[in-house]
């Protein structure tokens, strides 16, 4: 059998007609208006991810997610029963946030203003000198339930009151069927994980880590020759394919690829985070590495609207943009690889992690300037070309939302 | 700072004492208030008995005594300082974005 080879020209755009090959628009990253318009027919209607469930094991174990897009605190929490809930973090008494730190574990939710005390699952077990109120009804007045559910192990959310779709139905058949079977959970054993406020809109943040296009120049010094390569000059893709309103791109790695001392020792130890080749391509399920290609780097996966998940052999990562205004954004992300087993191994991930997070400062540069640069009102519109597909494919899911 | 303890194995590299710090927020602050010479020398300094530290702390769990955990930190900031010698030639990273706006959760 032939071996597929990344693609040249300008291929995979043609598939996708719909999609159009024409300058998008720079309006959606620095109007006001549009953001409120994400808002209310984007965040708010459909399903978002908000972590992992390794995050919350036992019961008890909590989470706070402030969704400044919409304009909630939410409390994500194991029930006694196991299972998860997500609640508005809110006390009914007189509207005061209920939980005040990010995470934790407790038998119970009592608010710091009146001691009002909630269950686990919500309900309003006791309030503080009851018989002082009038006619109150506490089996009416729990803590406000958020939809929840979640998949792969990731826990979504939905403050739709009814969500139009539910969430395997919002991920689709042929999406979750593509991915299952990678080891999301035997892989969660440690996380590595930042975030950063970003005077930037959102989607220059999410487009900046959906295409490859970039990396042979902005990333020359780090890992320009981890996917480049001379026989694949801008690290081409060997396939792209959309899932309806999410996406995926499969990419290859440069087995010439020629690694620092650090890193050569640090891969005897262990796995390095994205910058090995993979050729165990076996051990995954049909979906990943779809073209079986033989030096493989890692697929993207792209959760509309504003979660990237790459899944790689032995370590996957997320990236999730949460809109904070039309020009700001707060930018998640976490790395996950089993547990280190020794001391070795745990140095081989820092290493891993230590220069991971300086590409990541080498893509954050880009950002605030760009978002300057859009709010100068110079230019009306961006140009993409094939491999941005997933730019494109993206605003155009979008545009769908605000427009229905 | 107070002098540490090493595992007796490499009592030789307790000159990099200054290097040993739990956290990344820690490592990382030292990087960026070194000059470059200063990251040369502590790589250069270290990286020959790499081989023996990693093969020693291979045999080890996460959960070791004091003297072992001072090496380990130590080998740590070698992986923090790495891409500034390997990489960038600066304690920076060039044209980056400020890594203090970079909050580690993990820690």
């Amino acid at each position: 059998m032939a071996t597929p080879t990344p693609t040249r020209g300008r291929s995979w755009t043609a598939r996708y007609p719909e999609l159009g090959t024409g300058p998008l628009a720079v309006e959606p990253y620095i109007s006001p208006a549009y953001f409120e318009l994400e808002r209310e027919r984007i965040f708010r209607k459909v399903w978002l991810n908000v972590g992992r469930v390794e995050q919350i094991p036992k019961a008890g174990d909590y989470f706070v997610k402030d969704l400044a897009i919409c304009k909630t605190s939410l409390l994500v929490v194991r029930g006694i029963d196991g299972n998860i809930r997500a609640f508005h973090n809110m006390c009914s008494h007189r509207g005061n946030q209920l939980v005040w730190n990010a995470r934790g574990s407790c038998r119970a939710f009592t608010c710091k203003f009146h001691g009002w005390t909630y269950a686990l699952d919500g309900k309003l077990r006791q309030v503080t000198d009851e018989e002082s109120f009038f006619d109150l009804d506490k089996d009416k007045l729990g803590m406000s339930p958020v939809a929840v559910d979640s998949w792969e192990g990731f826990i979504f959310v939905n403050v739709d009151a009814t969500p139009a779709q539910s969430l395997h139905e919002y991920l689709g058949d042929e999406f979750t069927a593509s991915i299952a079977g990678y080891p999301f959970a035997a892989l969660a054993g440690n996380c590595f994980s930042w975030h950063t406020e970003v005077n930037a809109n959102w989607k220059v943040a999410h487009d900046a880590f959906a295409e490859i296009y970039h990396i042979p120049t902005l990333h020359r010094r780090m890992i320009g020759d981890v996917y480049a390569s001379k026989a694949n000059p801008y690290a081409h893709a060997l396939e792209f394919k959309i899932f309806g309103r999410h996406a995926r791109v499969s990419l290859s790695a440069n087995p010439e690829r020629k690694a620092t001392a650090v890193e050569t020792l640090a891969g005897r130890y262990g796995d390095v985070v994205l910058q090995q080749v993979n050729t165990d391509i076996n051990a995954f399920p049909h979906g990943v590495n779809p073209s079986g290609y033989p030096h493989w780097s890692f697929d993207g996966l792209a959760v509309f609207p504003n979660c990237l998940i790459y899944v790689s052999q032995g370590t996957y990562l997320t990236h999730i943009f949460w809109p904070l205004a039309e020009d700001r954004c707060l930018w998640e992300i976490r790395t996950y690889a089993p547990a280190a087993q020794n001391m070795a191994q745990r140095f081989a991930q820092e290493y891993g992690k230590c220069s991971f997070r300086d590409t990541l400062l080498e893509d954050g540069s880009t950002l605030e300037r760009t978002q300057a640069m859009l709010m100068s009102g110079v230019k009306q519109e961006i140009y993409l070309q094939d491999q941005e597909l997933i730019l494109r494919h993206r605003l155009k899911v979008a545009q769908s939302y605000i427009d229905a | 700072m107070p002098q540490i303890q090493l595992p007796v194995a490499f009592r030789d590299l307790a000159s990099y004492h200054e290097w040993s710090l739990a956290t990344e927020g820690q490592r990382s602050a030292k990087r960026q208030a070194s000059t470059i010479e200063d990251l040369r020398s502590f790589y250069a300094g270290i990286m020959p008995r790499m081989e023996a530290v990693l093969d020693f702390l291979a045999r080890l769990p996460l959960q070791a005594d004091a003297e072992v955990q001072a090496l380990l930190h130590i080998a740590l900031s070698l992986a923090e300082i790495a891409p500034a010698v390997e990489n960038y030639g600066q304690p920076s990273v060039i044209d980056g974005y400020d890594v203090a706006r970079f909050v580690a959760v993990h820690e």
